[in-house]
């Protein structure tokens, strides 16, 4: 599913710099990413992602070279192939759980909105129990609801792989094990792979491997 | 756009003291203008269409404006009084006719419009119900007086005493309502319009009683000569003018001189016209204006300082505009999060600006909306507003 | 085709004429039947003249109601007497545009009356005679004034009549002016003669030709009571007139009850209102045989 090979990357300012000489996930593998903070396991996750483009290397998701596409097919592939779960959840207060759900079907046209995708935005929903919630907001729900919700919406668009960046961070330790089965269970029915960073060494050996950022060389300044 | 805009209306919604804060700054912006504008060209309209129609006015000397404003369109104003000489002396110049005024009284807060039958010809007045008035006491009222009070021919309506405490002012007279006049859209909608005699009855130049010739109340009675008999204040005056006691009344004095508001001169031609004001150029009590002239005058200054206002509200408009465009630099900066979030998710920079946008057209398309429903009250009331603005 | 197109056409413009000419007729409403007679004789058939009031009222003393004013309202032209003459004008609603004041050149030489009691003869109610003298035409010169005001008006409303009137005008002042002259020249024949009136409406009659005359307050078909004739004999007392001037036949008794006091009467008819026979001219002309006779003895 992911291919690095020789990444080199560094933003415009600063003395941060990222070195991958080789990394893979496979399809339907369950990999997740520990490392020390601003070791750059979000950055990583963004060039997987294809947000940023690194100076040299080569990223393939799902046989693609996304560190070669333009900035509008870098999106779209995005939008359809990966999905994003963040630590904050980042639901919009202003819409309810459902519109979150269907957000990125509302932001961009690579995806069509349609009865049949509302439909299975309701089944998601009532899969992941929170099919009642649906009308409400973000600020009514507790926080493992509102992170199923966007798992919810991470998995609608069905993609071939979901990157979770600290998924769990801000939950308590009952949720955060109900959360993590929840997504290896809809994942592993979609046949998805899972990239997730976590700080969480008590959900590791819930993964199918471990990658630690101390293998590969990162320099911040001092 | 469409999935923008449900975006961006969930987002308003959401956030309704903002939205409805910025609704309001730019409905008032956009109406304030236009409202004024529009109450400005009404104004304008009734303002000159009354003004053409009314070839000459005299008055007394003083203020020109409000010699036009009170005989035109019976505002508050209180201009000089001026004679029923006045207009014998038109009349018996043969270079036109005269068409007395007398504004002084109200009743129920309508003015009381003292004039003579050729005012309804020349202003092209028709009835609408009921019959022209014929006797002493009787009146015909405007379309909206009518209306307000749910009056009809038959009905009667009684004049204002000038002042509540005024012991020894005018009484008031009941009047017997013999007709309603078709709307006009002009300040005569807004009147009762009376005899030149009813006026003066009113005023106490002309009064009903019982005959003191017949009285069987010895102490009604001052002085008996052989020539006269002057009663007392004993003596009870009828307030209201019936078939029973209309013969009765009588008027004293010399009626020459008894008081007109302004006088409507129509000269002949133009050359009477200005004979006429030739006339009255170098009369020290009384003077000659062309409403026309004086509107105008009245109309430059209005839109002098509608320019004023105009430029005023610019400068508040600019002001508005440009919190409003902070207003949405700092939401876009509030959002930040958000718009990282779309983005990673895999929007484009562009989607953001969509919804800006979209957040724009709605509060503009609400602030439209709002303001032509604010603008069409301001059309449909725009004589009433006007009236009240300028004329009251 | 010619028999039926040709009357056609010809009815056609018959009728159109018919219309104009009926659109054409002013509608003038008088006061009295002085003025009506004066407006029909200038006017012809440009007019159409109205005398509202019954034939039996004193038109001084008639009050319209409703249906009258409306129809003065109508009219293209009123014509007052002026001198106070119609009192009910104040308490009517006239448009004033269509008002004419036929005395107005003589207004400044209207003889005012002092207060008289009120009383009543006819159908009309009390009245009083108090105010303004108004038998103007009775001064046959100031009548000729009234008709001629009455001329100026309708020319101005007919200015493409003026011709016409003024020849109308013309015939009539010939015929008020013979009257005046007669009647001056009646009465110089004895310009001494004390007469009495039954009635205070002779006062323009008096000073035009200084007809030495004082006035009684009694009515030809009422016979005075004994405060009258108490009255009468004071006045008698200091004015020895040996002829009473009666509006109309005045009651037998009343007559023959002067006639003892040395007192005869004759008749003297201001016509006010639509005389039973005859016109204005001629019932004037009548008036100057009566009194003629008296000059004559």
């Amino acid at each position: 599913m992911i291919d690095i090979e020789a990444l080199e990357f560094h933003y415009a300012h600063g003395e941060f710099h990222l070195t991958v000489p080789r990394m893979s996930v496979a399809r339907g593998e369950k990999v997740a990413v520990i490392g020390p903070s601003g070791s750059g396991k979000t950055t990583l996750l963004n060039l997987i992602a294809g947000i940023i483009r690194p100076q040299q290397g080569r990223v393939t998701v799902a046989d693609q070279a996304v560190s070669s596409f333009s900035d509008a097919k870098r999106r779209d592939f995005r939008i359809s192939n990966i999905g994003f779960v963040f630590q904050d959840f980042e639901l919009l207060d202003y819409l309810n759980v459902l519109d979150n759900i269907l957000h990125p079907y509302r932001i961009t046209g690579a995806l069509k909105l349609t009865s049949q995708v509302q439909q299975q935005a309701i089944d998601l929903a009532n899969g992941l129990g929170i099919g009642d919630k649906l009308k409400r907001y973000s600020g009514e729900l507790s926080q493992g609801e509102k992170q199923r919700a966007a798992i919810c919406r991470a998995l609608l668009p069905q993609p071939q792989l979901i990157l979770a960046d600290e998924a769990t961070g801000n939950l308590d330790p009952r949720n955060k094990g109900r959360i993590i089965d929840l997504l290896f269970e809809n994942i592993e029915s979609h046949g998805a792979s899972l990239l997730a960073v976590t700080h969480d060494h008590e959900l590791l050996p819930r993964f199918d491997r471990v990658i630690d950022f101390l293998d590969f060389r990162t320099e911040t300044a001092a | 756009m469409i999935n923008s805009l449900y975006i961006a209306w969930h987002y308003l919604v959401f956030n309704k003291l903002r939205s409805a804060t910025l609704v309001a700054c730019i409905t008032l912006i956009a109406f304030l203008p236009m409202a004024l504008q529009l109450v400005l060209t009404e104004s304008e309209q009734m303002l000159q269409s009354r003004a053409a129609s009314t070839p000459l006015l005299l008055g007394a000397r003083g203020s020109a404006l409000d010699l036009v404003m009170k005989s035109l369109y019976f505002g508050d104003e209180v201009p000089g009084i001026v004679s029923m000489q006045a207009a014998d002396e038109i009349t018996d110049t043969g270079l036109g006719y005269a068409i007395p005024l007398y504004l002084r009284f109200q009743a129920r807060n309508k003015p009381i419009v003292g004039t003579n039958i050729d005012y309804f010809d020349f202003r092209k007045l028709k009835l609408a119900q009921g019959r022209m008035l014929a006797m002493l006491g009787e009146c015909v009222i405007g379309a909206s007086v009518a209306d307000e009070y749910g009056l009809l021919p038959g009905d009667s309506i009684v004049s204002s005493p000038d002042t509540l405490f005024d012991l020894a002012g005018v009484y008031a007279l009941k009047m017997n309502i013999t007709g309603v006049l078709e709307r006009s859209h002009t300040a005569d909608d807004q009147a009762v319009f009376v005899d030149l005699n009813t006026a003066w009855v009113i005023e106490g130049l002309g009064h009903g009683h019982e005959d003191l010739s017949k009285t069987r109340d010895s102490s009604v009675i001052l002085k008996r000569t052989e020539d006269n008999i002057t009663a007392n204040a004993k003596l009870f005056q009828y307030t209201e003018i019936t078939e029973e006691n209309r013969d009765g009344f009588h008027f004293h004095g010399d009626a020459s001189i008894y008081p007109l508001t302004a006088v409507i001169a129509i000269p002949n031609d133009t050359k009477a016209a200005t004979l006429l004001r030739g006339r009255y150029l170098e009369n020290q009590q009384y003077r000659i204006v062309r409403p026309t002239e004086v509107i105008e005058g009245l109309l430059e200054n209005l839109f002098r300082i509608k320019s004023v206002i105009d430029s005023v509200i610019a400068i508040v408009g600019l002001a508005t505009v440009l919190a409003i465009i902070l207003v949405f630099a700092l939401s876009v900066r509030l959002r930040q999060r958000e718009l990282t979030t779309i983005f990673k998710l895999g929007c484009s920079r562009m989607t953001a600006v969509k919804l800006i946008a979209a957040e724009i057209v709605i509060i503009l398309s609400a602030s439209s909306i709002i303001s032509a429903g604010l603008l069409s009250v301001v059309l449909a009331n725009a004589e009433t507003l006007v009236r009240i603005l300028i004329f009251n | 085709m010619n028999t039926i197109i040709r009357p056609f056409i010809v009815s056609l413009l018959l009728l159109a004429s018919m219309a104009a000419s009926a659109a054409d007729v002013l509608t003038v409403y008088t006061v009295n039947y002085p003025l009506a007679f004066f407006a029909q004789q200038i006017g012809g058939k440009h007019i159409k003249v109205v005398l509202p009031m019954p034939p039996d009222i004193d038109p001084a003393f008639w009050e319209p109601d409703v249906m009258d004013i409306a129809g003065f309202q109508q009219a293209d032209l009123i014509l007052l007497n002026g001198a106070g003459y119609s009192k009910w004008l104040k308490r009517a609603s006239l448009p004033r545009r269509k008002l004419v004041n036929t005395s107005a050149a003589f207004q400044h030489d209207y003889i005012s009356v002092k207060q008289t009691a009120t009383h009543r003869h006819g159908p009309g109610g009390d009245h009083s005679h108090a105010g303004t003298a108004f038998t103007t035409w009775l001064d046959l010169n100031q009548a000729i004034q009234q008709a001629r005001a009455i001329m100026l008006a309708l020319e101005k409303h007919r200015p493409e009549q003026t011709d016409n009137f003024r020849q109308n005008f013309t015939l009539l002042e010939t015929e008020l002016d013979d009257l005046d002259k007669t009647i001056r020249n009646t009465v110089a024949k004895d310009p001494e003669k004390l007469f009495l009136a039954s009635h205070p409406v002779y006062q323009y009659l008096a000073r035009r030709y200084n007809i030495n005359l004082k006035s009684m307050m009694w009515e030809p078909e009422l016979v005075p009571d004994n405060s009258q004739w108490i009255a009468l004999q004071q006045l008698l007392g200091t004015h020895d007139a040996k002829w009473m001037m009666w509006e109309g036949e005045p009651d037998e008794q009343s007559a023959a009850r002067l006639q003892t006091s040395g007192i005869s009467s004759l008749v003297f008819n201001p016509c006010a209102n639509v005389p039973d026979d005859g016109d204005f001219i001629s019932v004037m002309k009548n008036n100057i045989m009566e009194i003629d006779k008296v000059f004559r003895r």
